[in-house]
């Protein structure tokens, strides 16, 4: 078992010894964790061990007390979300921030409007444009039009519209949190399927879940956290989907 | 399966019986539906495009006109409607209403209220008047009438959201300041407003039987329309109000879109006040009083989410028209004109009421 990524190139995020303290309690408590460009790293544990403070680190939310985070080996600092967002960190939350009373296309241009003169929309370029991240989206499937209403459509979908919106922008990270805890089976496969595929296009993803079974199959490494502290970290090929188990429920 | 899937496959199902032939001698219920909504006529590619609701609303909004001018030549003594002096109030008064409705109506998309307009309109107006009347010219005080009705906008908003406090309660506070102000400024007598030459065509002409007001009601919403539908500030301002989290996530400034909507709904009102203004040539402080909840009203009955995030230009000056279509036939009926007040407001809290069932009934 070893934390450390192929020494030829520098990971594309590295975080070294990151520490945050809450009221005297370590939330993070010197934690290193590393991801390689086109990998997917499971990111597990129980409620409270630390995740969700490192994803928020990860994104910009919160900003560590100390340690330090490098991005294609370059040190780097994120004070916010628009600074991990400008990296090319997209952080999908469970609300996946969409706004249900709008269509696909404008959701997916939100913030970031193809514009001609004096600020107006390229109405059809960007029709075309969601249309064409649209096509090919398995977990998406269903979706009848990009002009539907994201208030229409289903978790799964949802989900699946805010990663084709982060591909559409070239983002090179996606940190998932917890993307199944409100899906149905059916639907988390599908949406594991799309994470998996966009890993070919060379698309890192952390994924932080409780679903082992789904996450065990598409995953290239994992990470358990427990109090703070990263208790394991192996790639798939170096432990069974029981010991993932054990390590989990320990903690 | 999630009940979002189910209402596709459920959609799926009627687009199914769309490609049915016509020879078809059973008709489903859905499709006896779709042949009412004109929406659900389109293609589907183009049914997601069209504004939600606006399409069926001018159905119905013409079938209550058609209904009430055969009542109007078949009751000509009891029922003036088609009468010319009332069609020209009508034709004059609608869009004082659905101007500022139009402003309101943007204000409410970006999911905030403004219950100043009515203060606004007078005191924007009555300073319009005595600028002129102390010979300013009158474009420049009209000018500065708008300007005052922007700024009056603006410090709502300012307010409201450096302090985060609701814009209802803002706006309730701003509406005592501005109504006071205008007795400060002015006291309680009325002001008289004469308009003549270039400005009065402009503002108090007509076309044929069509009032300047209409002509600006359709400019203004034409202008509303293309910056919400084709502007990328107007998609902000249907963003922050549809979810103001997550349209901040995707680094669009929630304030500035807000700033904005806050801006145009001040404008307008005070854009209302200068056309009443010129058509009446008087202007009464304290008056105006009912506006904010009117414009609210036609809002809400033309579409607009109470809470944001939806609505279209259209249904604002359509409900403003309805609005006063309700008020007319009261009053053509010999009503007592505050049965609307009492129809306005019952109106507002039942929209409210809907929307917080069905919130709930999502949530389960």
């Amino acid at each position: 078992m070893t934390n450390s990524p192929s020494k030829e190139r520098s990971p594309l995020l590295a975080m070294r010894d990151v520490r945050k303290v809450y009221g005297g309690v370590a939330a993070l408590d010197n934690v290193s964790f590393d991801v390689d460009t086109g990998e997917i790293v499971g990111l597990l544990g129980d409620n409270g061990a630390g995740k969700s403070t490192l994803v928020n680190v990860m994104s910009g939310v919160i900003v560590p007390d100390s340690g330090s985070i490098s991005w294609q080996g370059q040190p780097v600092s994120m004070r916010n979300r628009t600074d991990s967002a400008d990296l090319g960190i997209e952080t999908i939350f469970q609300d996946s921030a969409l706004v249900g009373s709008m269509s696909v296309t404008r959701n997916i241009f939100m913030g970031r409007e193809i514009t001609g003169r004096f600020g107006f929309m390229k109405q059809r370029a960007m029709r075309e444009a969601s249309a064409e991240t649209l096509r090919g989206v398995v977990a998406i499937r269903g979706v009848k039009s990009p002009e539907q209403l994201v208030s229409k459509l289903s978790g799964g979908q949802r989900q699946a519209v805010a990663i084709a919106r982060a591909v559409y922008y070239k983002r090179k990270l996606l940190i998932l949190d917890e993307p199944t805890s409100a899906l149905a089976a059916r639907a988390t496969a599908a949406l594991f399927d799309y994470i998996g595929a966009l890993r070919e296009q060379g698309l890192s993803s952390v994924l932080v879940t409780h679903d082992l079974y789904d996450a065990y199959k598409i995953c290239d490494r994992f990470v358990v956290m427990g109090r703070g502290q990263v208790v394991m970290s192996a790639r798939r090929d170096e432990v069974g989907l029981d010991d993932l188990f054990k390590f989990v429920s320990r903690g | 399966m999630t009940s979002g899937q189910e209402r596709l496959l459920i959609e799926e199902g009627t687009e199914a019986a769309d490609d049915k032939s016509a020879g078809d001698a059973e008709v489903s219920s859905t499709e006896r539906v779709k042949w009412f909504s004109l929406i659900a006529r389109l293609s589907p590619e183009r049914r997601y495009r069209v504004s939600q609701s606006a399409l069926d609303f001018a159905v119905l909004f013409v079938v209550i006109q058609v209904a009430s001018i055969v009542a109007g030549v078949i009751w000509p003594n009891s029922f003036a409607y088609t009468n010319g002096a009332n069609v020209l109030t009508a034709l004059e008064a609608i869009p004082l209403l659905g101007i500022t409705a139009i402003g309101v109506g943007v204000l409410m998309i970006a999911g905030e209220f403004d219950l100043s307009v009515g203060a606004n309109f007078i005191f924007a107006s009555i300073v319009m008047a005595m600028l002129a009347n102390q010979g300013w010219p009158v474009f420049v005080a009209a000018l500065v009438a708008l300007a005052i009705g922007c700024g009056i906008g603006l410090l709502n908003g300012l307010i409201t959201l450096w302090f985060r406090i609701p814009s209802l309660i803002t706006t309730l506070g701003t509406t005592g300041i501005w109504t006071a102000a205008t007795l400060y400024v002015h006291g309680a007598a009325s002001q008289t407003f004469n308009v003549s030459g270039a400005f009065a065509t402009l503002t108090s002409g007509s076309i044929g039987d069509f009032p300047a007001e209409m002509f600006w009601m359709i400019g203004l919403g034409v202008f509303a329309w293309a910056f919400l539908q084709r502007h990328r500030i107007g998609n902000h301002v249907f963003a922050v109000g549809g979810n103001a989290r997550s349209a901040n996530a995707t680094g669009i400034s929630v304030r500035k879109a807000k700033l904005i909507a806050f801006g145009f709904a001040g404008t307008m009102a005070a854009f209302a006040g200068v056309l009443a203004a010129a058509r009446v040539s008087t202007i009464t402080p304290g008056g105006e009083t009912d506006l904010p909840l009117q414009v609210i009203g036609a809002c809400v009955i033309g579409g607009t989410a109470l809470m944001g995030g939806s609505g279209t230009v259209l249904g604002m000056a359509l409900g403003a028209a309805l609005l006063y279509w309700i008020e007319d036939v009261l009053l053509l009926l010999g009503a007592p004109g505050f049965y609307l007040d009492a129809f306005v407001g019952g109106l507002i809290i039942v929209a409210a009421a809907l929307y917080a069932v069905t919130k709930q009934r999502r949530a389960s």
